[in-house]
């Protein structure tokens, strides 16, 4: 221990650089779970959003609308089914296109409500809702005008690419960084037996058994990984203290809370983390080791 | 003690280092081994102390044959070979004491035995009074004699000095020669490798004379005749 600390602190410009690059490693494996959880968090609300909409002919009466309410909605894969009248809709349009002129002005000009009363289904579990609509397509009815299906099984599908290619991205950046940081560790290692190398061939012309030779860079390698998981744990969660307002913002009236996440899962997080760097460092190290101290 | 059998040892790219060696060292001689430079003294102590291995042969040492030792093995062996060079090879950031008690500080030895063990051996090579001095503050010759004792505190059966007085003038070289056969008169088996003409004459010891990588002679009480 003595040895690894006067090697750590001889060194000292090479251990910051060492740990500094641990650390972005670390900060990158970090901000990729972010995102993991933040577009996890988006899918989930999406697909609670997930609904199917029937749309129904302008003179279908209350009584068969009623009916075919009652039919859908005991259906296994249905959770709920609502009315939106004719009169709703239209507000419901007006209030989405408020900043839309034209649309506004064509609305007026027509002069009534173009409008169809509209039953809008939702799936007990977004991932039925193909299965959900096959059943649908099936349903014979006089007063269903058309059947809406795709709008929001395609942004679903458009998040999940998006969030796939982001992880794809993250783990390709996790990668060159991990790469890095093994190279680092074993230049400074490497460095670490050249500054010691007079103290380790008197070592071995002595006959110093190899383990009291190679534990100190083997330490060295632990102590860079601890250092770097303390500094990584003690800048992230002001980090994410940080983001956490524009991630309520952002995602306002749903629950997406990072720091939540974090805090109740630090130690597997970050003991996991700590483990997968200590081992990348002692086994770039014992490479070092076995090449330059001849062990 | 010492047994080299048809030892065939070659560098990269064919360059021929020892060639078909054959010794044979009993416990307790005193054995001058002479050469010119490149003849290939050097390379046989790396392979005494398993620095090197050697391609072909066999190599013993006491009843262990270390032709193929591990490098797990290698510690053990030279816990029972000291070894002294021309360079010392003392840490300068510690004293003479210091130096001497590394070699069992490394083997994880007790420190009330350690103190035994390094005032006993620093009483032998005659620098007790020099102990707490650090290397640049005493001569090449108690530099040198510091590193014998370093190399005694594992009572090794045999001691290697590759070129010990090389770095010193002919009065401590002398001091050193002196001490070495001290040494021998107690047990231990000395091989000295030195191209020095006047002292291996003065010896009057066996003499083994390599060149170009063979024996060319073995004297009991010979002459440096290259």
């Amino acid at each position: 221990m003595k040895f690894s600390v006067q090697d750590i602190t001889r060194n000292i410009w090479l251990t910051i650089v060492t740990v500094t690059i641990l650390i972005l490693a670390l900060f990158s494996v970090n901000m990729l779970m972010v995102v993991r959880v933040i577009s996890q968090n988006a899918i989930d609300a999406v697909k609670q959003k997930i609904d199917i909409s029937l749309y129904l002919k302008t003179d279908a009466s209350d009584a068969a609308i009623a009916n075919l309410r009652t039919q859908i909605t005991g259906m296994d894969l249905v959770k709920q089914v609502s009315f939106v009248s004719k009169n709703d809709a239209l507000t419901s349009f007006r209030e989405k296109n408020r900043n839309n002129a034209d649309v506004l002005n064509a609305l007026r000009e027509l002069g009534q409500n173009p409008l169809s009363p509209s039953l809008v289904i939702l799936p007990k579990n977004a991932d039925d809702a193909p299965q959900l609509i096959a059943q649908l397509q099936n349903i014979d009815s006089d007063i269903i005008d058309s059947r809406d299906f795709t709008d929001n099984t395609l942004l679903l599908t458009k998040i999940n690419g998006i969030t796939g290619k982001i992880n794809e991205v993250g783990l390709f950046l996790i990668f060159i960084f991990i790469f890095t940081s093994m190279l680092v560790a074993y230049n400074s290692i490497k460095v670490a037996i050249y500054t010691h190398r007079r103290e380790i061939e008197i070592m071995r012309l002595v006959g110093a058994p190899n383990s009291f030779i190679f534990m100190p860079f083997l330490m060295s390698a632990v102590i860079y990984a601890l250092f770097s998981i303390l500094v990584i744990t003690t800048v992230f969660f002001p980090f994410l203290s940080l983001l956490q307002p524009y991630m309520d913002v952002f995602f306002t009236g749903y629950n997406v809370n990072i720091m939540d996440y974090f805090t109740s899962n630090w130690l597997l997080i970050f003991g996991s983390q700590f483990l997968a760097v200590a081992f990348i460092s002692v086994m770039s190290s014992w490479l070092a080791i076995r090449r330059y101290a001849r062990v | 003690m010492i047994k080299l059998e048809q030892a065939y040892k070659s560098y990269p790219r064919n360059i021929e280092v020892l060639r078909d060696i054959n010794l044979s060292i009993d416990a307790g001689e005193f054995v001058s081994l002479v050469g010119q430079s490149g003849s290939g003294k050097t390379t046989l102590v790396k392979i005494l102390i398993g620095e090197e291995k050697i391609e072909s042969g066999k190599v013993i040492i006491g009843d262990w044959d270390i032709t193929n030792i591990s490098r797990r093995e290698v510690p053990y062996l030279r816990r029972q070979i000291g070894v002294i060079f021309q360079d010392f090879k003392l840490l300068p950031q510690k004293t003479l004491r210091e130096n001497v008690a590394f070699a069992l500080e490394v083997c994880g030895q007790k420190q009330a035995k350690i103190n035994r063990i390094v005032t006993t051996v620093l009483r032998i090579v005659g620098l007790e009074d020099k102990a707490e001095h650090y290397p640049n503050e005493v001569s090449g010759g108690e530099q040198q004699r510091a590193a014998i004792a370093r190399a005694l505190v594992h009572q090794p059966k045999i001691l290697l000095a590759d070129e010990p007085t090389g770095n010193l003038d002919s009065i401590n070289a002398n001091e050193i020669i002196d001490l070495l056969l001290r040494i021998n008169n107690f047990g231990t088996t000395v091989i000295l490798v030195t191209h020095n003409r006047e002292i291996v004459n003065g010896l009057k010891k066996r003499v083994i004379a390599i060149e170009a990588g063979r024996v060319i002679s073995d004297q009991e009480k010979g002459k440096y005749l290259l």
